[in-house]
C-alpha cells in the first residue's frame, strides 16, 4: 500500500466516523429514556440569550449530546470492554465484576451516614414506638459486597463495626443476626437485591426469633422476561440476564395490598412491572412509601410494622403468613414525622430491616 | 469548549471543516476567526469581550509601533501594548493573590474581587506580548488585516492551552499556506493520538489522583502511585492538548511548533525544560531572560537573571505561591546544575534519569498543592512522614487496578513506540504493515475515545486555568 492510499484511506475513514456520526445524530429521534440505565434523558435545552450568557445553553447541550447519541449503548459497552479487558481495571465506573456478580464498590464504611440513619430510627421510636409498640426488632440485610469484596480484595466496608454501630445506636431493639443465613449465590448476578426463591430460610428465622412460626409451602414461577439487573445496565457489560421468580400460597393470593399513594390495593406481584424498566418492581409494586397488608388467612391476630428499604419488598410476602396485618413504611419516601397521619402504632411488633448499603449512604432517609 | 468533547468532535468540527474547505481562499482565516470565536465564547461568552479587545489593542498598538519604528512614539506604543496586556491579565488572573497576600501582611480584609479567570488569556495574551515585541524589535510587520490577526490570536485549535504560537512563526502561512492530503492526514493522525492521550490515559489518571485525595486509607505506596499518576496525567494532558492543537493546524494548512520532545527521557533538569512545554520555555528566553542580559552578565546577576525568569514561569501557572515556589525550586536546580553538576551529570548515565525523575516527581506534588502546607505534608509523606502506613489495601487495590494505565504512561512517555514504528518502516514488509496499520488503529482509537467519552464525566483540561 502506497503512502497516497494509506492517506486517502485515513481521512475517508475519519470523515466517514465523524461526519456520519454528526449527521445520524441530526437525524436520529430522541429517546425519553435509556433502560440500560433506568434514567430519563437530557431534553434539547432551552435556547434563549440568558441561557446562552450564562453558559447554561452550552452545558446541557453537552449533556443532550452524550445522552442521544448514536448507537450510546453499544458505545457504553466498548468502554467498558476495554476498561476491563484492555486496562485492566478492577471496576468500570465503581462496578466490579466477581464470581460471576456484577456488584458496585461501596467502601469505606460512612459512620455518618449510619448516625444519620439511626438518628432518624431514634426519631420513630421516640414519637411512635415508645410507648406504644409491642417487640422491636432490627436487622441488617448485608448486600452482595458483603460476600464478594472483601474476599475477592476489592475495597470493602469494615461490615462487623456497621453493625456494631447500629446495634450500639439502636439499644432499644432486639437484634436478629441473618448474615449466616445467607450468600452469594442468594442474589441476583446483575442486581443488588436478593431472589426471592433463596430466601425463605431468612424469612424463618426473621419469624422465629420475633415468636412467629412460618409453616406454608410455596409453588414458584419463573418470569419468561430476561431480568437485567440494575449493574447490568451501569456496568454496560453483556452480562447474561437474571430470572425473577416469585413465590406463592393460599396466604400470598389472599393478601390485600393498600397502597396510600395511589389510595389503591395493588397486587402481591405485578406482572406488568416484569416489563418495566425495573422488574424487580413486580414485588409489592417497588419503591412505595407506605403500604398496609392485610392477610384475611392469617391464623392469627398479630401485626407487624416494619421500616425498611427495597429488600423488604420480596421478603415480607413470605413472613406474612405469620401476621393478619403489616404495614410497611419507607422513610426514604415519607417523612417520619409525617407517619402520624397516617398510622398508629399500638401494641404491634416493630422490625426495623435496611440493607447494609442503605445505612452506608442514607442520605436518602428522610 | 473542549476538544475531548462530544460537542466539540462530532458538531463543532465536521461544521468548520466543511465551511473551511468549502470557501475560497480569501475567506478561509475569516472563517477561522469566526468558528475560533464561537469556539472560545461556547464556553464562557462573556469573556468575548476580552478576547475581542485583546485582539483590538494587538492590532492597533502593532500598526502605532510599525508606524512608528525608530522613534520614541514606537516604544510609547509598546510599553501602552505590554501595559494593556499584562493588565488584563493581572486583573483576571493575579488580583486576588495579591490582594489576600496584602491582607496577611498588612491584618487588613481589603474583599476579594472573585474574578472568573478567562479560559486560555496566559496563552493569547502572551502571544500578543510576542507580536508587539517582535514588531518593535523589527523582526515582523504589522499585521494590516484585523481579519487575519484575529484569526491568529483567536486560533481555536491553539487558543486555550498552547502551544504558544509566535506571530513570525506563522505569519507567512497566514497569508499562504498549502493544504495536502499528506498534511491533513498527518493532522488527523496527531490529533487522534492527542485525543487518546488526553481520554484514554490523562483522564483515567486524573480518576486515580481524585480516588487518592478522597481516600482516608492513604499510604506511603499510594503516595508514591498518586506522585506518579499525576506526573503522567499532566504530561498526557498537556502533550495530548498539543498534539491536538497541532494536528488541527496542519489540518488547516499550519504548522505549528513542537511543544514536547519526550521530557522523561532528559538526563539533566537543563534538558527537561528543553523538552517540557518548548514554546513557553522558549517565550521566556527570548522575551525576559535574554534582554535581563541571559548569561553575558557577572555570576550574580545571572543567578538573578535564572530566578527572576523561572520564578516568573511558575507565577504564570498559576496565582499561588505553590507555583512561585514550584519555579523557583526548578531555578535552584538549574541554578546548581549550571555551576556545579552539569559535567557529573554527563558520567552517570542511569543515575542522572533518576536524578531527574526524582526532582520532577516531586515538582509536580509541589504543584498539585492547594497551599504550601499541603506540598510540605504531601511530600514528606513520600518518604513516610506522619506514621503512615507502608501499604494500604486501598492502595493495592488501585495500584492493581491502574498498574497498566501507569505502565502505558511509562512506555508512551518515551520514544519507544516511535522507535519501532520506524523500525518497522525500514523493511518493505514492515513499512507495508506500518501503512495497513495506521488506519485501523486510528479509527479504532476514534471509536474507543467516542465512547470513553459518551459514558465519561466532564474533565477539563488542566492548562485552561492557566
Amino acid at each position: 500500500m502506497s503512502k497516497k492510499l494509506k492517506n486517502i484511506i485515513l481521512i475517508v475513514l475519519s470523515t466517514v466516523f465523524i461526519f456520519g456520526f454528526f449527521i445520524w445524530g441530526l437525524i436520529a429521534p430522541d429517546l425519553e429514556i435509556s433502560t440500560s440505565e433506568r434514567r430519563p434523558l437530557e431534553k434539547f435545552p432551552k435556547l434563549s440569550i440568558s441561557t446562552i450568557m450564562s453558559g447554561e445553553f452550552m452545558t446541557d447541550f453537552e449533556s443532550y449530546t452524550l445522552d442521544h447519541f448514536p448507537l450510546r449503548d453499544k458505545f457504553r459497552t466498548l468502554k467498558s470492554v476495554t476498561a476491563f479487558y484492555v486496562f485492566g481495571q478492577k471496576d468500570n465506573n465503581d462496578i466490579f465484576i466477581a464470581e460471576g456478580h456484577a456488584s458496585k464498590l461501596d467502601y469505606p464504611l460512612n459512620k455518618d451516614s449510619v448516625n444519620h440513619a439511626t438518628d432518624r430510627f431514634q426519631y420513630v421510636y421516640d414519637t411512635y414506638l415508645k410507648d406504644n409498640a409491642g417487640d422491636i426488632y432490627l436487622s441488617v440485610i448485608p448486600d452482595k459486597n458483603y460476600f464478594l469484596a472483601e474476599k475477592n480484595k476489592y475495597p470493602s466496608v469494615d461490615y462487623k463495626a456497621m453493625i456494631s454501630q447500629v446495634r450500639e445506636n439502636m439499644p432499644y431493639a432486639q437484634y436478629i443476626d441473618i448474615t449466616d443465613k445467607l450468600e452469594i449465590s442468594d442474589y441476583y448476578t446483575t442486581d443488588s437485591h436478593w431472589k426471592q426463591e433463596e430466601i425463605l430460610p431468612v424469612a424463618q428465622h426473621l419469624a422465629e426469633n420475633m415468636g412467629v412460626s412460618l409453616n406454608a409451602e410455596y409453588t414458584q414461577t419463573k418470569a419468561l422476561t430476561p431480568f437485567y439487573g440494575v449493574y447490568a445496565g451501569q456496568s454496560a457489560l453483556p452480562l447474561k440476564p437474571d430470572t425473577i421468580t416469585y413465590l406463592e400460597n393460599e396466604h400470598t393470593k389472599s393478601l390485600q395490598v393498600y397502597d396510600f399513594e395511589t389510595d389503591s390495593y395493588i397486587p402481591v406481584y405485578d406482572t406488568q412491572k416484569l416489563q418495566s424498566n425495573d422488574p424487580y418492581e413486580m414485588y409489592l409494586g417497588g419503591p412505595k412509601s407506605l403500604l398496609v397488608i392485610e392477610n384475611p388467612k392469617a391464623e392469627t391476630d398479630k401485626e407487624l410494622v416494619i421500616f425498611r428499604d427495597s429488600f423488604a419488598s420480596s421478603l415480607t410476602p413470605l413472613i406474612s403468613e405469620g401476621y393478619s396485618k403489616i404495614t410497611l413504611v419507607d422513610i426514604r419516601y415519607l417523612a417520619p414525622e409525617m407517619l402520624k397521619n397516617f398510622i398508629t402504632v399500638e401494641g404491634q411488633d416493630v422490625l426495623f430491616l435496611y440493607s447494609t448499603s442503605v445505612m452506608n449512604n442514607s442520605v436518602t432517609i428522610k | 469548549m473542549l476538544f475531548s468533547s462530544i460537542p466539540f468532535l462530532f458538531y463543532f468540527l465536521p461544521i468548520v471543516i466543511l465551511l473551511y474547505f468549502a470557501v475560497p481562499k480569501k475567506l478561509k482565516n475569516l472563517v477561522l476567526l469566526l468558528s475560533s470565536l464561537f469556539f472560545y465564547g461556547w464556553g464562557e461568552p462573556r469573556f468575548l469581550v476580552f478576547m475581542i479587545v485583546s485582539i483590538l489593542q494587538g492590532y492597533i498598538f502593532g500598526l502605532l509601533i510599525e508606524k512608528h519604528q525608530g522613534t520614541k512614539r514606537s516604544k510609547v506604543f509598546l510599553t501602552a501594548s505590554v501595559v494593556f496586556s499584562l493588565a488584563l491579565l493581572g486583573y483576571c488572573k493575579y488580583a486576588d493573590f495579591f490582594i489576600e497576600n496584602f491582607n496577611a501582611v498588612t491584618g487588613l480584609s481589603v474583599p476579594l474581587l472573585g474574578i472568573a479567570l478567562p479560559i486560555g488569556i496566559s496563552f493569547y495574551t502572551f502571544q500578543i506580548l510576542s507580536y508587539a515585541v517582535d514588531i518593535y524589535r523589527g523582526t515582523v510587520k504589522a499585521q494590516r488585516s484585523l481579519i487575519n490577526l484575529g484569526a491568529y490570536i483567536a486560533m481555536f485549535p491553539q487558543l486555550i492551552a498552547g502551544p504558544i504560537v509566535r506571530y513570525e512563526d506563522i505569519a507567512n502561512q497566514l497569508e499562504n499556506r498549502t493544504h495536502s492530503l499528506e498534511k491533513i492526514s498527518l493532522g488527523i493522525r496527531r490529533f487522534v493520538l492527542g485525543l487518546s492521550k488526553k481520554i484514554l490515559v490523562a483522564n483515567i489518571l486524573g480518576e486515580l489522583v481524585a480516588t487518592f485525595k478522597a481516600s482516608d486509607d492513604k499510604s506511603i505506596l499510594f503516595y508514591w502511585v498518586y506522585a506518579f499518576a499525576y506526573l503522567f496525567h499532566v504530561y498526557f494532558d498537556f502533550s495530548g492538548y498539543s498534539d491536538m492543537a497541532i494536528g488541527l493546524g496542519k489540518i488547516f494548512g499550519f504548522d505549528f511548533m513542537e511543544n514536547f520532545n519526550y521530557p522523561f527521557i532528559s538526563k539533566s533538569i537543563t534538558e527537561f525544560w528543553r523538552r517540557w512545554h518548548i514554546s513557553l520555555g522558549t517565550w521566556f528566553r527570548d522575551y525576559l531572560y535574554i534582554p535581563l542580559g541571559g548569561n553575558r552578565v557577572s555570576t550574580p546577576r545571572h543567578i538573578f537573571n535564572i530566578l527572576v525568569v523561572w520564578m516568573a514561569t511558575g507565577f504564570w501557572h498559576g496565582a499561588a505561591w505553590t507555583f512561585i515556589l514550584w519555579g523557583l525550586m526548578f531555578a535552584i536546580l538549574l541554578i546548581v546544575e549550571k555551576f556545579f553538576l552539569a559535567k557529573a551529570l554527563k558520567k552517570l548515565p542511569v543515575l542522572n534519569h533518576i536524578y531527574v525523575m526524582f526532582f520532577v516527581i516531586l515538582s509536580f506534588v509541589l504543584f498539585d498543592a492547594p497551599s504550601v502546607k499541603d506540598a510540605f505534608i504531601n511530600i514528606s509523606s513520600l518518604f513516610g512522614a506522619g506514621s503512615l502506613a507502608l501499604v494500604s489495601g486501598e492502595a493495592l487495590y488501585y495500584l492493581k487496578s491502574y498498574v497498566l494505565i501507569l505502565l502505558i504512561g511509562a512506555v508512551g512517555s518515551t520514544p519507544l513506540c516511535t522507535f519501532l514504528v520506524n523500525k518497522a518502516k525500514e523493511t518493505k514488509a514492515g513499512s507495508l504493515l506500518v501503512n495497513i496499520a495506521e488506519p485501523v488503529v486510528i479509527l479504532t482509537l476514534l471509536a474507543v475515545c467516542t465512547a470513553f467519552l459518551i459514558d465519561g464525566s466532564f474533565n477539563p483540561f488542566l492548562y485552561f486555568r492557566f
